[in-house]
This record gives C-alpha cells, sequence and structure tokens, in this order.
C-alpha cells in the first residue's frame, strides 16, 4: 500500500478513535434507522409474497341455502342449474362444491390447534358452497349480480375484499416503518455531519498546512468522509446482522403457527443486506461531503 | 515570475463599510529576484500575499504567478499552483505533535510524493537550514529560530519556485533574525524567487535588495537597492 493510502486510512480510523463516544452514538443512529429501513422493505416483500400467493387462490364463495338459514334451503335440481350457469358463465375459470361435511373437515383441519373452536362447530353447522375461481379476480361484480337473486344463494362473498383489507393494514403499517426510518436516517446524515465538523476542526491546523503545500482537495478531505463512510458501513453491518439473526427466526415461528401463508426467509433478508450496505455509506457520504463543502473550501 | 496588472482587492465590513486593502497595483517580479514588501499595518501586505497563494481572488485586475494566470485557475488547480510556492509564516505554523523531521515529510507526503523521495530529499534540506541535529525534537523542544528553520525547510523541500514569507522575523530576536536572512538569501542564490513582507526596518537597510512599499493599498516606491524608508 502506497504513502498515501496508509495516510488516508490512518487519519480516518485515528478521527474515529479520538472521538470515540461520538462513533458510538452515530453507528448506533444509523443501525437503528437501517433496521427499520430493512424491517419495511422485508414487510414489502412478506406481503408481495403473500399476495403473489393468494391471488391465485383467491375464489368466489357462494353460500347456499340449508335448513340453518332464513332463506328455504336450496333443491337438488336449483343447485345443478347455478352450477351449470356458473360453468357457462365466461368470466369463471372453475368450479368446485364443497359440500356440507366438505366444509366441516377443512374447518377441522384449518383449526385443528384450536379443538375448542373445532368442537364449538357439528358437520351441521357450515352451508354447503360453490367455490368459484375467476378468470380475472377484479370481475366479482359479474358474478354478484347475476346469481345473487337465484334462489337458494344466500351470499354471494369475494374473497379479495379480505385480502384487500389485509393489504391495506399492512401498507399502513409499511408506510409508518418507512416513515420512522427515514426521519431516523435524516437525524443518522445530521449527527454524522456534525461528527466530521467536529473532527474538521479539530484537525484545522494540519488541514491549513495541507491546503498551502498544496494537497489536493480529496486529500485533505478524504479522511474526513472515510471517517463517516466507516461509521455507516459499520452501522449498515450491524443492522443487517440484526435483522439476519431475528427476521429468519421470527418467519419459522409463524410459519409453524400459520400454514396457509408462505414467509420469507433468511435468503431474502441476505438480499437486502446491499441496499443497507448502500444506505448506510450513501448517507455517511453525503452528509460528509456536504458538512465539509464550506469548512475545507479552498 | 510574478505580475500583477492593476489590481485591485477591497473588503466588505457591514452592508455599505468597505476597505480598501489594494488600490490598482501593478508590479513585476523577476524570476530570481529578492523582494521585500514593507508598509504600516494595514497597508496591505498581506492581503498581497494571499492573493499570490489564491487564498483570496481579486475583484479586478490580473495576477500571473509561476506562469498561470490566477484569474482563470479553476479550484482544482489552486493545489498545482501552491506546489510551485514555498510559505513561511510568522508564527511557523509547525504540528506540535510531530518531529523536526515528519514536519518537514508531512508536505511532501499530503502531496503524494513516494517514500523514496522523501528520505532523500528531507536530509538534504535539513542540512540545508542546518538543524540536521534536531531532527527527532518536538517544535516545542526548539527555540524561535530553530522552529523558523524548520519552516523554511518544509516551506523549500518540493522546490518551489517562488519562496513568500509573510514576516518571517516577526518573531525573532536580531541576532536569530541574521539568520534566518542568511538562510532566505541562500535559498535565494540556488534560484527561487523570494518576497518577504516585513515591518523590519534593520534586515531591510542590510540586506540592499529591491523594496517595494504599499501604503494605504497602493505601492508607493518600488527601489531596486532599497532601504526601509526615505533615507536613501
Amino acid at each position: 500500500m502506497s504513502a498515501r493510502w496508509v495516510y488516508v486510512l490512518q487519519e480516518s480510523i485515528r478521527g474515529l478513535s479520538r472521538n470515540l463516544l461520538m462513533t458510538v452514538a452515530v453507528v448506533l443512529s444509523v443501525t437503528v434507522s437501517l433496521t427499520l429501513l430493512g424491517a419495511s422493505l422485508l414487510l414489502s416483500e412478506q406481503v408481495d409474497l403473500a399476495t403473489d400467493d393468494w391471488t391465485g387462490k383467491v375464489e368466489v364463495s357462494i353460500f347456499l341455502c340449508d335448513d340453518t338459514t332464513a332463506c328455504a334451503p336450496i333443491t337438488d335440481e336449483q343447485r345443478d342449474q347455478l352450477r351449470r350457469d356458473l360453468e357457462d358463465q365466461p368470466v369463471v375459470a372453475e368450479v368446485f362444491f364443497e359440500s356440507k361435511q366438505d366444509a366441516y373437515e377443512r374447518f377441522q383441519e384449518l383449526f385443528r390447534d384450536q379443538p375448542t373452536l373445532v368442537e364449538s362447530v357439528d358437520p351441521d353447522t357450515l352451508p354447503a358452497s360453490f367455490r368459484v375461481r375467476l378468470e380475472n379476480p377484479a370481475l366479482f361484480g359479474v358474478i354478484a349480480e347475476q346469481f345473487a337473486a337465484y334462489p337458494g344463494v344466500e351470499e354471494i362473498v369475494d374473497q379479495r375484499e379480505i385480502l384487500n383489507q389485509f393489504l391495506r393494514f399492512t401498507n399502513v403499517i409499511r408506510n409508518a416503518a418507512l416513515i420512522v426510518a427515514a426521519i431516523q436516517l435524516i437525524a443518522a446524515g445530521v449527527l454524522i455531519a456534525n461528527t466530521i465538523r467536529v473532527a474538521a476542526f479539530a484537525r484545522r491546523e494540519q488541514t491549513s498546512i495541507m491546503k498551502l503545500v498544496g494537497a489536493s482537495n480529496w486529500y485533505i478531505r478524504l479522511p474526513f468522509v472515510l471517517e463517516g463512510v466507516f461509521a455507516g458501513l459499520l452501522g449498515a453491518l450491524l443492522s443487517w446482522g440484526l435483522l439476519y439473526a431475528s427476521v429468519p427466526r421470527v418467519a419459522g415461528q409463524l410459519r409453524r403457527e400459520i400454514e396457509l401463508m408462505p414467509f420469507i426467509d433468511a435468503e431474502h433478508v441476505l438480499l437486502i443486506g446491499p441496499w443497507l450496505l448502500l444506505a448506510g455509506v450513501g448517507i455517511a457520504a453525503l452528509s460528509s461531503v456536504v458538512a465539509l463543502r464550506r469548512f475545507l473550501d479552498v | 515570475m510574478i505580475t500583477l496588472k492593476n489590481v485591485t482587492k477591497t473588503y466588505k465590513r457591514g452592508q455599505d463599510d468597505e476597505v480598501v486593502a489594494l488600490r490598482d497595483v501593478s508590479l513585476e517580479v523577476a524570476k530570481g529576484e529578492f523582494v521585500f514588501v514593507v508598509g504600516p499595518s494595514g497597508s496591505g501586505k498581506s492581503t498581497f500575499m494571499k492573493l499570490l497563494t489564491r487564498e483570496q481572488a481579486p475583484d479586478g485586475g490580473d495576477i500571473w504567478v509561476a506562469g498561470k494566470n490566477l484569474a482563470k485557475l479553476r479550484p482544482w488547480k489552486v493545489p498545482a499552483l501552491r506546489r510551485e510556492i514555498g510559505y513561511v509564516y510568522q508564527d511557523f505554523k509547525l504540528l506540535p505533535n510531530k518531529t523536526v523531521e515528519e514536519n518537514i515529510a508531512f508536505a511532501l507526503e499530503v502531496i503524494g510524493k513516494g517514500r523514496r523521495e522523501i528520505d532523500a530529499r528531507v536530509p538534504e534540506v535539513l542540512e540545508l537550514v542546518g538543524i540536521e541535529e534536531k531532527k527527532r525534537a518536538l517544535p516545542h523542544e526548539l527555540s524561535g529560530g530553530q522552529q523558523q528553520r524548520v519552516s523554511v525547510a518544509r516551506a523549500f523541500v518540493n522546490n518551489p519556485r517562488i519562496l513568500l514569507c509573510d514576516e518571517p522575523t516577526g518573531n525573532l530576536d536580531p541576532t536569530t533574525s541574521v539568520g534566518i536572512m542568511k538562510l532566505l538569501d541562500r535559498i535565494n542564490r540556488t534560484g527561487a524567487t523570494v518576497v518577504m513582507a516585513t515591518h523590519d526596518q534593520h534586515i531591510v537597510d542590510s540586506m540592499r535588495r529591491r523594496v517595494v512599499e504599499l501604503e494605504d493599498g497602493v505601492v508607493v516606491r518600488d527601489q531596486t537597492r532599497g532601504v526601509y524608508g526615505y533615507a536613501g
């Protein structure tokens, strides 16, 4: 390594250790902001993952009348007619019939971890239904309009509506996390700028001599910028490590409890790493350069 | 080596209050000359020096230093200009935590010179200024005269074509000052152009070199073998 690089590295490491408490503050604040940023990115991925998985499965449920409902129980004839009309309807991709027994079995399967819930239901409680998959889930209105008035149809439910509610909820959480992350990142940037300014002030004598003997600007500034970048990099690595240690564990826990849904895994956390590093190094470099802009002008 | 044409520099002090530091100054310094710039405090000596290193820019007029037109000099070319100029301060400006040797080497390190060149050049200038035996001392262990020798060595280590000295003897007693002047004279004889701002009448009178006198920002006298006052 040539003498000039030795100098640049030495100076930046010296700067960091001279002001250790400040360095710790900078690293922690970068860590917190990037952890939040990473968490919101991962939440986005989780939502995308779940949405992709569900969009293919989203169905329209047409619940049928029986002895327990207010409407008159559907006759076999009415049911066959309904099925034929559904199959003839061009927006419909597939039609399954789910009998009361099928519904009961699926319910048992779904909630097998909650025995009290399973016991509260007997094979007669749940209604039979047609489960209809559409060519395009957005065309729910066509089905609702055509079949709502059919005899023996109790209710038509668009599962997409349930999904949308869930998506709105996760979007709110993700946006809140993003906003907090952005504020934290700005705070980290300001803290870095201030730290760099203090460091530059402490070394102003040396800097003024360097300027007068004709050291180039980047040579004067680089140690300060690297000082910020090291801190930013360290913060980014820490936040990556934190996410890597915690997110797969939480996702694994959820996966065991909720089987219907795919969850993100360690690989997703690894993949957002470069973005965290880029954000950490970027904000640090940017605020260092801005901090030095006026201080070290010729 | 140095040319000023109709150079004017004013400082703003408050909204309408302007101080004229240099007024329509034209001056030429040839290669290898030794020039004293004299005048009372506030006459524009410091401004003159700062314009030459591009620490400040004039409001009007043109300046050429070492073949460069300073008005057209891009900011990133300023370091190249300063590598042609050695600068000696009244207060030495040595780094307190570096030894004599390290202070001198620093000036070469930060402009990216290689280790081999630094190791060859530093002993040369140490010998030139006569403080080899103090090379491992820290600045506070040295007398004022010795510190100024280190400062001259640092200014000259990169073989600049121009040496600018801002009151180099201002903090020194007369005997020590003579030593520094001998040193500057020796450097001048190697071919370097020396411009020295000073108050020191005794030194100016004894050297009998070119004297440029400033008063209220105007050149009032320019003599080839002058003295401090109007005596000759």
